[in-house]
Parts: structure tokens; C-alpha cells; sequence
């Protein structure tokens, strides 16, 4: 048998992997370094708080996004269910109710959204991509008619505790900040060392492989989809809190592509079963260091598109080079 | 006469795995040539190559005379060399006649241009289709017509047939045959795949019987009986020094308890209406050629694949009913299958081979903790990797780093680490070295001594006869014969598998 040009060939690829979430990791330090070097005010502590907080709510929700994408999915409806289920949780606040239960009412729409995602996915078996899409447009257009009487709704004069979400600090550090290192912690913690972390794993690696080793495959898809909306639950609310008000037009948006962005670019492959957090951590270090600088530069928003565009589309063609349909190797055993 | 295609001295490697050995063959316009073996053998490859959809590693071919080299299908096509699979290769979205001139198409398409010449060409071949029809919508025998029109549109020379008859009823396949006689007279080149052994003999000029990739005999059909063509299919010097002496002189274990009893199982097309059981502490091996429903049957046991739900029969584990509609609760109940395909559906390919064996551990009835330590799961693997002898540098390795052989053992430890009581093995040493193939055998028979249910699923005869302590052959989707390993001889177990 010749195992050793096979041997060497993955080897290489296994080189190449290395080598996506590093240059990214490269490519982000070099950004970094050139911008400090060139511009007026990049380095500067408030610009750098600045940047993390900027991307703290695209890096939580691309660690939501991360989840489904290591199972081999994808959440097209994810921005949809966060606007739509803080909106009424505003909505519900300003109507009278007290914070803890609007915001009890509104998780739970969020994750009965992405438990009928996870249900229409695993048990009609419906592709992630098409369910999530048509889910996202449902959502936003049951919410606009149902739930939210306008397309912006404003925080209530005095939200208590959920305002700090956004506006507090500690030590200095933006809350949002501290929401992302949680997030990132705990699913650090739940990927690698949890049953729930490992299935995921194994069903974005082969689905069959591991229905066929006993992983409850279709309650599993329910409980991603389920955490996914409930993460994105989370972002909405520290956008909310950030910025005063939840616009409900941002699932018009280019931020579910961004979302998709960090995750990919990161390393994270659509084809399922590989990377983690740390992918996240640095796609969304690239894009806030990107986005940061072109924004000192005054670069038009349309070419800020188009950068992030290009960027996106050459994270999807390295993805795809590095994890190639072999043909040969797919022959194996059908001689 | 001179041959419409030649080959000399073909060879075909797969990752450095022959499947096709040195093997020379002509094909005389006008002729039916029926190409023999077992599964495996090499007559797929053989006809793909002559298709062009697949490039020979080595060798020649020569066609009317001239040394050709088809990269592609579309190039042997233009040749006149088409195909017609086993599985059709039609799309089923589009009508007869789009199907019939795709890839043809003028530049301006006009459809009911395309329905006239398409109802005029298959009157010309007095084939009863109507040409506007979805190809979604006809039976096995108009679609089998399609794709032979399609052939005969491309001025075909030469058409391969891969089991044309498996799907027809008795009077379709009195019809195809007519048609196959019109198209000799025609100078078409016939080269049919076939298991129906009676049939190929009665309606081929010629025989070529393949076996593990190499030429065993051609010879005209009227001189050769059913008995000949069966030797030649089995007869394997090199197996026989790899099982000698295990089968023949050991004898076989007694059958335990009865802990799983099917009954009246079905499912779709594949499983009709079978009965068998399996006792513990013995070996029960299943042979039957492709097709036979021998897998399926054990995808149903396992909860793979969902029995039909109108009656859709019985399985009883120790007296008790189950129906299991995903592996889940087999796996719990301690029933395993482990897989043919361990590409599709064995192993993780990306995780590291200790990662493999722990997932199953993880997914087992087994009691293991919320928080996974690395530790454990190294010391798990590590565990497995010693009792199987997985040959790798470190446990963290990936799967598809390693060889066939290895491969199944890993495959095979993520099961015996869920602490099994039936164990199914699905062509347990398909694409096995051969030193594994020893390796494993000796684990199967381990596994028997041990007092588990071992099913073993098999087209290798040699492994059949010389693991089995029953033998279970399976025809048509249902188990038809069972032998005794003293008594059962190759050419009994391959009489009763294809008749």
C-alpha cells in the first residue's frame, strides 16, 4: 500500500489548517501593527476599548454561530429571532411589565424559535440552510405585525440592572467586552469538555457515524438550535443596552453575513466538525481591527463591503482548498 | 474478424491496491460478452474503464486497432462506447426525450422539436415511451429503455449492460432480450455484468469470469455449464492458503441462548418477508451477493433503517418485541452494527483515533462523567489500541491518516468499548490488509468464545465457511438456505445464492 504519499499528503493538509487559523491570526497582528504605526490614534487605549467593544456582540454571536456551524449547520434566522425577541421584550417593559418578566418572555420566544428550527431541521428534515432562511423572514414579519408596534424600539427611561449590560464597566472594561470573555469561556468549556461539546463534534464530523453510535442525533440538532437562539437572545440585549434602543431593520442587514464572516474566516469549516472557540476569537480580532482602521481612514461604508466581501470570499475558497473532495479517496473500498 | 476494443494487459490501482490485474480481453463487434465474478472481483472497474469514467493505471487500449485513451466518459461516448448502469443515470426531473438528447442540445431549444424527433427514434426501435413523460414517473423496464435509447442515439458500438435484468419482471426481460438480439444484428458490441448465471449463459456468445481483479477464463458460452463458471468464480489459490485449515477442521460451536429471533421482517424493496435467528456464544454468517438485503436486514435490527410500518414483521431480543426507529436505543439495548462503509459511516475522519474510541464509550449505556478529563479518554483509547493492535504513532493520529485495516479496528473498538451482546459485522475485512484480515478473524472468533451474538455479513466465500459456526444465505431480500460449516462447501453456498 502506498501510505506514504497518502501519509504525506495529509500531513500537508493537516500544515495547511494550521497555517488558516495562523495567517488570519497574522494577518490581524500586521493590520494591527501597520494602523498603529499609520494612524492617528489607533493605539490609543480609548480606541482599543473602543474596538473590543465593538465587536464584543459580532464575536458572541459568532460563538452561537460556531456551534451550529461545528455540527454542520448553519442559523440564517439568527439576527431575525435577536431583534425580534428584545424588541418585545422592550415593547413589553415600556407596556408595564416588570424587566424580569419581559425578558423571561422574550428568551423564551427566542428559544422556542430555534427549538421549531432545530424540530423542522431533525425531524422534518429540512436543510439548515433553507429552514433558517425562510425561519428569519417568518420571524421578523410575525414580529413586525404581532409583537412590536414600530421598526425601532427604545430602551424604557430607567431598564435598572439590564442597562449595565451595555453601559457599565468594570474595571475599566466595557461590560459587552466581559459578556464576549464570558461567552467564549463557557464555550470553551462546553465544546471541549462536555458530552453535549464532544456530540456536537462527532455529528458535524459524520452525521451517520455518530447516529450509528448512539449520539441522539435529532434531540441534539433541537438543543443546538435552541442554545444558538438563546445566545443570540444574549447579544441582543447588550446591543440594546450599548446603543438604547433595538432597530429591528439590522435583519436587513449585512450582520448575519458579518456573523458568518467572523466564523469562517476564524477557520471554522462549513464542512463541519473542526475548530472552536479560539477560531471565533481571532476572526473577530481581524474584522474589529479592519473595520476600526477603515473607519479612522473614512473609508466609504459601500467600500468597507466591498473589503469585507472580498475577505469573505477568500476565507470560503481556502476553506475549500484545504478541505478538497478527494475523489480518490472517496473510491476507497468500491473497487 | 478484428476486435472493436482490445485490452492488454490493464491494471487498475486504487491507493496502491490493485483492483484490476493485468488483464487482456477482446470484445468482436456483433458479440454478447457476459462478464463474471463475485462481488468485488473487478468487473465494474473493468467496464468503467471501457466507459471512460475510469483511467487505467497501466496498459493499453486499443480500439478497431488504434491505442486510445479515454479521459473522460463524454470522450468514450463520442467513440461510441456508452454504459448503462446498474442505477440509472438519468435525470428524473426531465422528460423522456430532454433525457434523451442531453448534453445535445441545439443552441436554440425548441421542446416540441425535441418531442417529434424523440417519438420518431423510438418508434424507429419500436419502444412503447412516451417521449413528454417525467423519467420520475416510469417503471424500472422504461427507464432501462430510455437509457438504452440514449445509448443507441449516440451511435453506440458498444453497450455495457451492469445487471440489466435485476429490476425487470419475467416478461420485460423477454422483451429486453429480443432487443439485445436486434442490436447484435446490428453490430452492436454487448458486454453484460450479471449475477443470473443461467441467464448469462443462455444468452451470451461469449464468457469471461473475473476473480480478485484478474482474468480466470474466456470461453464460448455453449461450452461451458453453470458448474465450470461457479468453480472458476470461487476457486482462489490465494485465499485458500489465508483460511486453510481454520474452517475445515474446527468444529463448530454449539448455539446458546436464542436472544434474537426476527420474524416476517420487510422493508421496501430491499427485505422481503424474512426469518432467521441468532443464537449466543456462535458465529452466524450471512452470505448473499449485492442486492440480497443482506444489509439491510441488519440496518432494521440495529434501528439504522425503519422496517416498513405496515407489516413490517417482528424482531424479538430475548422474547421480548423491539422496534427500534434509531440506532439510539439498540445501542442501548446492546445491539451494534458495524459498518460496511466506515468512510460514510464508521469513522470520524478529522477526530483523532483515541477521540473515535471514546465517542463510543460517550454514547454507550454506560455511566460516564458530566466533565470529560483528556486522561480518561487517552487511557480508553490507549486500552483499545493494545487489545486490537492499531498500528499508529500515537493515539492522536487522525483515522484517515491510517490504513484500511486499522481503519475497521478503530471502527470495531468504538463498538466493543460500548460493551456489545450482538455484534453485526458488515463485510467486516473489505478493504483489509491482509495481515488484518488474520487479526480480525482471530477477534471475531474471540468474540464468539466470549458468549456474544456474532453476525457476520460477508460476499467472501472463504471468510464465510471459515468463521461461520451457521451459515445463512440470503437471495431476493430473503434468507433462503442454511448449511452447516462441515457440510457447506463454496460452490453449494454460490448455487444457492444465485438461484
Amino acid at each position: 500500500m502506498s501510505n506514504n504519499t497518502v501519509l504525506s499528503r495529509f500531513s500537508k493538509m493537516q500544515w495547511l489548517s494550521l497555517t488558516q487559523e495562523k495567517i488570519v491570526f497574522l494577518l490581524a497582528v500586521v493590520l494591527f501593527v501597520t494602523f498603529s504605526l499609520t494612524l492617528n490614534g489607533f493605539a490609543s487605549v480609548d480606541n482599543l476599548l473602543g474596538l473590543l467593544y465593538n465587536v464584543s456582540v459580532l464575536g458572541v454571536l459568532g460563538l452561537a454561530m460556531a456551534l451550529v456551524v461545528i455540527g454542520r449547520g448553519i442559523d440564517l434566522s439568527l439576527i431575525a429571532t435577536m431583534a425580534i425577541s428584545v424588541a418585545w421584550s422592550l415593547t413589553l417593559i415600556r407596556g408595564g411589565l416588570s424587566v424580569e418578566m419581559a425578558l423571561l418572555y422574550g428568551m423564551l420566544l427566542a428559544v422556542g424559535i430555534g427549538v421549531l428550527n432545530g424540530w423542522l431541521i431533525a425531524y422534518a428534515e429540512i436543510p439548515a440552510l433553507f429552514c433558517t432562511l425562510a425561519m428569519g423572514t417568518l420571524v421578523y414579519g410575525f414580529g413586525r405585525i404581532a409583537l412590536i408596534p414600530a421598526d425601532v424600539i427604545y430602551m424604557p427611561a430607567d431598564p435598572g440592572w439590564f442597562g449595565a449590560l451595555g453601559q457599565g464597566e468594570v474595571f475599566g472594561i466595557p461590560a459587552p467586552v466581559i459578556v464576549f470573555v464570558l461567552f467564549a469561556l463557557a464555550a470553551t468549556l462546553v465544546l471541549r469538555y462536555t458530552r453535549f461539546g464532544r456530540y456536537t463534534y462527532y455529528m458535524g464530523d459524520n452525521y451517520h457515524a455518530a447516529r450509528i453510535t448512539g449520539v441522539p442525533t435529532r434531540p441534539m440538532l433541537v438543543t443546538q438550535y435552541g442554545v444558538v437562539a438563546l445566545i443570540g437572545f444574549v447579544a441582543g440585549l447588550v446591543t440594546a443596552a450599548s446603543v438604547d434602543s433595538m432597530n429591528t431593520r439590522i435583519v436587513n442587514s449585512t450582520m448575519i453575513y458579518d456573523v458568518i464572516l467572523v466564523v469562517v474566516l476564524g477557520g471554522i469549516g462549513l464542512s463541519g466538525g473542526k475548530g472552536g472557540v479560539r477560531n471565533v476569537v481571532v476572526g473577530t480580532m481581524l474584522i474589529g481591527i479592519l473595520l476600526n482602521g477603515m473607519t479612522i481612514m473614512n473609508i466609504e461604508y459601500t467600500v468597507q463591503n466591498f473589503i469585507k466581501g472580498a475577505i469573505l470570499l477568500a476565507a470560503l475558497i481556502f476553506d475549500s482548498l484545504i478541505n478538497p473532495r478527494d475523489e480518490q479517496t472517496a473510491q476507497q473500498g468500491d473497487i | 474478424m478484428k476486435p472493436l476494443i482490445e485490452l492488454q494487459n490493464i491494471t487498475k490501482e486504487y491507493r496502491g491496491v490493485p483492483a484490476i490485474k493485468d488483464v487482456s480481453l477482446s470484445i468482436y463487434p456483433g458479440e454478447t460478452l457476459s462478464l463474471l465474478g463475485e462481488n468485488g472481483a473487478g468487473k465494474s472497474t473493468l467496464t468503467k474503464m471501457m466507459a471512460g469514467a475510469v483511467v487505467p493505471t497501466a496498459g493499453n487500449l486499443l480500439i478497431d486497432g488504434e491505442p486510445m485513451r479515454f479521459e473522460t466518459p463524454n470522450e468514450a461516448l463520442r467513440h461510441g462506447f456508452a454504459m448503462v448502469f446498474q442505477e440509472t443515470s438519468l435525470v428524473p426531473s426531465l422528460t423522456v426525450a430532454q433525457n434523451l438528447y442531453l448534453g445535445r442540445e441545439p443552441f436554440f431549444n425548441r421542446l416540441r422539436g425535441l418531442y417529434i424527433s424523440a417519438q420518431q427514434f423510438l418508434q424507429t426501435l419500436n419502444f412503447n415511451v412516451e417521449p413528454t413523460k417525467l423519467v420520475s414517473q416510469l417503471g424500472a423496464a422504461e427507464r432501462q429503455m430510455v437509457e438504452i435509447a440514449r445509448a443507441l442515439q449516440h451511435k453506440a458500438r458498444l453497450i455495457v449492460f451492469d445487471e440489466p435484468t435485476a429490476t425487470l419482471t419475467p416478461e420485460e426481460k423477454h422483451h429486453f432480450f429480443g432487443l439485445v438480439e436486434r442490436l447484435k444484428k446490428q453490430g452492436v458490441a454487448i458486454v453484460f455484468i450479471s449475477h443470473a448465471l443461467e441467464e448469462a449463459l443462455a444468452i451470451s456468445d461469449r464468457i469471461t469470469v473475473l476473480r480478485d481483479g484478474e482474468h480466470v477464463l474466456t470461453a464460448p458460452a455453449a461450452e461451458l455449464t453453470q458448474d465450470d463458471v461457479i468453480k472458476a468464480m470461487v476457486g482462489r489459490d490465494l485465499s485458500q492458503e489465508l483460511y486453510s485449515g481454520i474452517g475445515a477442521h474446527r468444529k463448530p460451536r454449539p448455539a446458546g441462548k436464542k436472544v434474537l429471533s426476527i420474524q416476517n421482517l420487510s422493508m421496501g424493496s430491499m427485505v422481503k418477508n424474512t426469518a432467521f435467528s441468532l443464537y449466543e456464544g456462535q458465529v452466524t454468517g450471512m452470505f448473499g451477493l449485492v442486492g440480497s438485503g443482506r444489509t439491510e436486514a441488519a440496518k432494521v435490527v440495529a434501528g439504522v433503517l425503519k422496517r416498513d410500518f405496515l407489516h413490517g414483521g417482528e424482531v424479538f431480543l430475548d422474547g421480548e418485541p423491539v422496534r427500534y426507529r434509531t440506532p439510539r436505543p439498540a445501542v442501548r439495548d446492546g445491539i451494534m452494527y458495524v459498518t460496511e462503509d466506515r468512510k460514510l459511516e464508521g469513522f470520524f475522519e478529522t477526530l483523532s483515533i483515541s477521540e473515535n474510541i471514546f465517542a463510543g464509550k460517550l454514547a454507550s449505556r454506560e455511566a460516564v462523567p458530566k466533565v470529560i478529563t483528556y486522561s480518561e479518554v487517552a487511557v480508553v483509547a490507549e486500552h483499545w489500541r493494545k487489545a486490537l493492535n492499531v498500528r499508529a504513532i500515537s493515539g492522536d493520529a487522525r483515522v484517515i491518516e491510517l490504513s484500511g485495516g486499522n481503519q475497521q479496528k478503530v471502527v470495531i473498538a468504538k463498538t466493543l468499548v460500548q460493551k456489545p451482546r450482538v455484534i453485526i459485522f458488515d463485510e467486516p475485512t473489505r478493504g483489509v490488509d491482509v495481515g488484518a484480515i488474520a487479526e480480525i478473524h482471530q477477534l471475531i472468533n474471540q468474540l464468539a468464545d466470549d458468549g456474544l451474538v456474532v453476525w457476520v455479513i460477508s460476499s467472501n466465500l472463504p471468510e464465510i465457511l471459515s468463521l461461520s459456526d451457521r451459515i445463512l444465505v440470503t437471495r431476493q431480500g430473503r434468507v433462503v438456505e442454511e448449511f452447516q460449516p462441515d457440510t457447506a462447501t463454496e460452490e453449494k453456498i454460490m448455487y444457492a445464492a444465485v438461484h
